[in-house]
C-alpha cells in the first residue's frame, strides 16, 4: 500500500541538501578539483572539515562571493571504507562507472577512453569538489582554502584542476557556448523546489498546463513519478536529500563545425543562421524554433515565460523545430503523444559551464585549441534518466523515426552521421539532408559521482554509516 | 485468422524436448548450449530462409514464482519454443527450412520428441504443424511489405539521402540528370542480401550519380 500523503505538497530542508543539486548558480567561474583520496582516516577528516564550507540549497538573500560542493565516485566511496553492505546497495550503474558504461553510452571510437585525458582513464578520481564564484579572485581563494585543508588532513590530493569559465563577450558574462549558440535555458522543476513551475520546465497537465515533477526524479529519497521511490543505497538516511550526478567533459570542434555551418548554410535556401537553428531547435541568440521558425526573436529570449514555453504537439512532423533537433532529442516534451507522459520520467537536470578561450566567428579557429563545455546532469536515476536519453534519443533515432541518424551537434558520427531536417514547399523552407557527418564534439573523460546531502556528509566523515 | 496479419505469418511451435537420464548432457542442456552458440547477425542460418523477418528459438522451463511460497507449475514436458515471423504460407516456409537450412533444422530439432528428419520436406512440415499452437497476436514488423521489399525500400532511402545531400542547392537542370542516374542505378542494383542494409558498404558503393 502507498501511504497517503499529499504529494502536491512535498516540503524538502534545503539546508541539508547541496545547493549545486538544487540550482544553477549562473556564476561566471568555476573550478573542478579531481581529487585522489588517501588513508581513510585522513580522508574522513578531509571532508569533515570541508563540509563547513559547503553551499547548501538555502535561499538566498544575495548571492554569496563563491560556493563549494562536493561528490564522490564509487571508488572515492571504497576508499572512504563504506559498509560492503551500502556499498553494495549503490546502482550497478554508479558502481561500474562512466567508462565501463562506453558500449551502452555508445563512447566508442573517437569518445573512447584511450582519447580520454589520463585523469579519468584509471578510476583514481575519487572527488569532484566544486568551486563557483563571481569573481576570478574568489575563485583563486577559495580553491586555495580547500587545497589547504587536503594538504593538512592529509587526505586528498589534487590529479586534477579542471578551469571552466562562462564566454566574455565586451567583458560581460554570457550563456554562449562555443558553437555560438546561447544555452542553459530551462531545467525540469520538481516539487518543494523553491520556485513555482516556469511554463515548460515540468511535466505536461492534461489540459495543457505545466507542472512541476515527482521530487524523487531529482533527489533520492521521495516518491518519483511513479510513486515509489528510487533506487537507492541503504541505510535511507544516507541516500536521502542526495542525487547521482555525471560529469563529462566535451571537447567541442569549432572549426569543423564552422565549415560545415559556412558549407552547408551557402547552399540552404534559408541561410545559414535558419540552417544553424534547425540544428538545435533554437536560433543562436536562444530563440525556441517552434515559436518562432523564420526568425530570432529576443523579446521571446528574454522572457521567461516564453522561452521554454512550447510544446511539439502540432508539429510532429517537424516542419518547425526538426524532429532531429538537439533540444527537441534531449527533451521531446509531447512528440510522442501521450501528453508528454512519456518523458516525465527521462528529464534531467542539466548544470554545465564552457572551458577554454572563445574565438569569435570569422576568426582564425583550430580544433584542437582546448574548448568546450564541461557538461554535468544531475537525476535519481543515471541508468533510467541520463543513460537512457543519451543512448536512445541522443546516440539513436528510433523513438523520433529518424532511423539510425544521431544528434548533429553532439552524436558520435564518425564520419558516417546523417541528418534530415524536415521542410515543407515553401522555398525558405525545404527538406534538407547533411551526411557523411564528423564528431563535432568529442568526450574528453569524466564519471559519475554520487552527491550525499549534509547529514549523509557528516555520516561518511564519522564513519557512523551503519546499513542496519 | 489469428496466425497471420496481412501477408505475415506469425508462428509459434512447441516442440517436447527429449529426456532421458543417463545421458551424459540432457538434450534440454545440449540444445541451449547450441542455440546460444549460433550468430545473430546476416550469417544466421536464418538470413537463408529469406522470407524470415524474425525468429526466435529459446528452451522453455517450468515456471517457477520466486517468492513466499514458491510455486513450481509444472508443464508436461520442457518445450522447444520457436517463433517466426515471415512472408506467405506456412507449408512452404517449412519446406524451405527442410530444404534450405536441412544440417540447421537437424541440430535443433533432433533434441526433440518425434522429429523425423529433413529428407521428406513433407513429414517435417507435417510433424512442425502438428506441435503448432494459435499464436494469437505477435509483433506484425511495422507494415505489410515483404522482406525483400522492406530490404529495397532502405536501400533507395539510403541512396536518396546520399543523393539529396550531394545535390541540394545545385541547378534544376543538373539534379534532373542527376536524378536520372539514379533512378538507372538502383533499376539495375544488386537487391540487398537478407541480413540487413550495411551502411558503410553502402556508401562505399559506386555512385555516379553523385560525382
Amino acid at each position: 500500500m502507498i501511504a497517503s500523503t499529499n504529494t502536491d505538497s512535498t516540503k524538502i530542508d534545503v539546508t541539508d541538501i547541496q545547493g549545486f543539486a538544487l540550482k544553477g548558480y549562473n556564476f561566471p567561474f568555476a573550478r573542478y578539483l579531481l581529487l585522489e583520496l588517501s588513508h581513510v582516516q585522513g580522508a574522513r577528516d578531509f571532508i569533515g572539515q570541508t563540509v563547513q564550507y559547503l553551499t547548501t540549497g538555502e535561499r538566498w538573500q544575495e548571492k554569496p562571493i563563491s560556493t563549494v560542493n562536493i561528490a564522490f565516485t564509487f571508488p572515492g566511496l571504497v576508499k572512504l571504507e563504506l559498509p560492503a553492505p551500502t556499498l553494495l546497495s549503490f546502482p550497478v550503474e554508479f558502481q561500474q562507472g562512466m567508462k565501463a558504461r562506453g558500449e551502452i553510452l555508445y563512447d566508442t571510437g573517437k569518445n573512447s577512453p584511450e582519447h580520454w585525458e589520463p585523469v579519468w582513464r584509471d578510476n583514481r578520481v575519487h572527488v569532484w569538489l566544486a568551486v563557483n564564484a563571481q569573481t576570478a579572485a574568489a575563485l583563486e581563494q577559495q580553491c586555495a582554502l580547500l587545497l589547504q585543508i587536503a594538504n593538512q588532513t592529509g587526505g586528498a590530493t589534487l590529479l586534477q584542476a579542471q578551469d571552466a569559465h562562462a564566454i566574455f563577450i565586451d567583458g560581460k558574462p554570457t550563456t554562449k557556448e562555443h558553437f555560438g549558440y546561447t544555452d542553459g535555458f530551462g531545467n525540469p522543476d520538481f516539487k518543494g523546489a523553491q520556485r513555482d513551475c516556469v511554463p515548460g520546465q515540468g511535466k505536461l497537465t492534461h489540459d495543457g498546463q505545466w507542472e512541476a515533477l515527482a521530487t524523487g526524479e531529482f533527489l533520492l529519497g521521495y516518491a518519483d513519478e511513479s510513486g515509489e521511490l528510487p533506487v537507492a543505497p541503504i541505510p535511507h538516511l544516507l541516500a536521502r536529500n542526495g542525487t547521482f550526478m555525471v560529469y563529462r567533459k566535451m571537447h567541442q570542434n569549432v572549426a569543423t563545425f564552422r565549415a560545415l555551418l559556412e558549407k552547408q548554410g551557402a547552399l540552404y535556401p534559408g541561410g545559414k543562421e535558419k540552417l544553424a537553428s534547425k540544428f538545435v531547435g533554437r536560433w543562436r541568440d536562444g530563440t525556441p524554433v517552434e515559436l518562432s521558425p523564420d526568425h530570432p526573436d529576443p523579446a521571446i529570449v528574454a522572457d521567461n515565460d516564453r522561452n521554454t514555453n512550447f510544446t511539439y504537439g502540432k508539429d510532429l512532423n517537424g516542419l518547425r523545430c526538426p524532429v532531429g533537433a538537439h533540444i527537441r532529442r534531449g527533451n521531446p516534451r509531447d512528440s510522442f503523444g501521450f501528453n508528454g507522459e512519456l518523458v516525465n520520467r527521462r528529464r534531467i537536470m542539466r548544470r554545465g559551464l564552457t572551458y577554454g578561450t572563445y574565438v569569435p566567428e570569422g576568426q582564425p579557429v583550430r580544433d584542437e585549441d582546448e574548448h568546450g563545455v564541461i557538461f554535468m546532469a544531475l537525476n535519481a536515476s543515471l541508468f533510467r534518466q541520463f543513460e537512457f536519453v543519451q543512448q536512445q534519443w541522443i546516440e539513436y533515432g528510433n523513438d523520433l523515426h529518424q532511423g539510425n541518424d544521431k544528434d548533429l551537434v553532439i552524436g558520435n558520427h564518425g564520419g558516417r552521421g546523417k541528418t534530415v531536417l524536415q521542410g515543407t514547399a515553401d522555398p525558405q523552407n525545404p527538406p534538407f539532408i547533411c551526411a557523411n557527418l564528423p564528431n563535432f564534439v568529442e568526450l574528453r573523460g569524466g564519471d559519475y559521482f554520487f552527491m550525499p546531502s549534509l547529514t549523509a556528509l557528516q555520516m561518511i566523515a564519522n564513519g557512523t554509516v551503519d546499513p542496519r | 485468422m489469428a496466425n497471420q496479419n496481412g501477408q505475415i505469418y506469425g508462428l509459434t511451435i512447441l516442440s517436447p524436448i527429449l529426456e532421458g537420464d543417463t545421458l551424459d548432457v540432457g538434450h534440454a542442456t545440449a540444445l541451449r548450449w547450441y542455440l546460444a552458440s549460433l550468430p545473430r547477425n546476416h550469417t544466421s542460418p536464418f538470413a537463408r530462409v529469406s522470407s524470415t523477418h524474425f525468429a526466435r528459438l529459446v528452451v522453455m522451463d517450468d515456471v517457477v514464482f520466486v517468492g513466499a511460497p514458491a510455486i513450481e507449475e509444472h508443464v508436461k514436458s520442457r518445450y522447444l519454443v520457436f517463433e517466426s515471423n515471415f512472408d506467405g504460407d506456412l507449408d512452404t516456409y517449412l519446406t524451405r527450412m527442410a530444404q534450405e537450412i536441412p544440417d540447421f533444422v537437424d541440430s535443433v530439432w533432433k533434441h526433440c520428441v518425434g522429429y523425423p528428419g529433413v529428407a521428406d520436406p513433407a513429414a517435417f512440415a507435417a510433424y512442425m504443424k502438428k506441435c503448432q499452437i494459435e499464436t494469437t497476436f505477435f509483433f506484425a514488423d511495422v507494415n505489410n511489405k515483404t522482406v525483400q521489399q522492406n530490404l529495397r525500400a532502405l536501400q533507395v532511402q539510403s541512396a536518396l539521402s546520399h543523393f539529396i545531400e550531394r545535390n541540394q542547392g545545385k541547378p534544376a537542370a543538373d539534379i534532373q540528370k542527376s536524378f536520372g542516374m539514379l533512378v538507372e542505378h538502383l533499376a539495375k542494383a544488386a537487391a540487398p542480401l537478407p541480413g540487413g542494409i550495411d551502411s558503410e558498404k553502402t556508401a562505399a558503393e559506386d555512385r555516379p550519380y553523385d560525382r
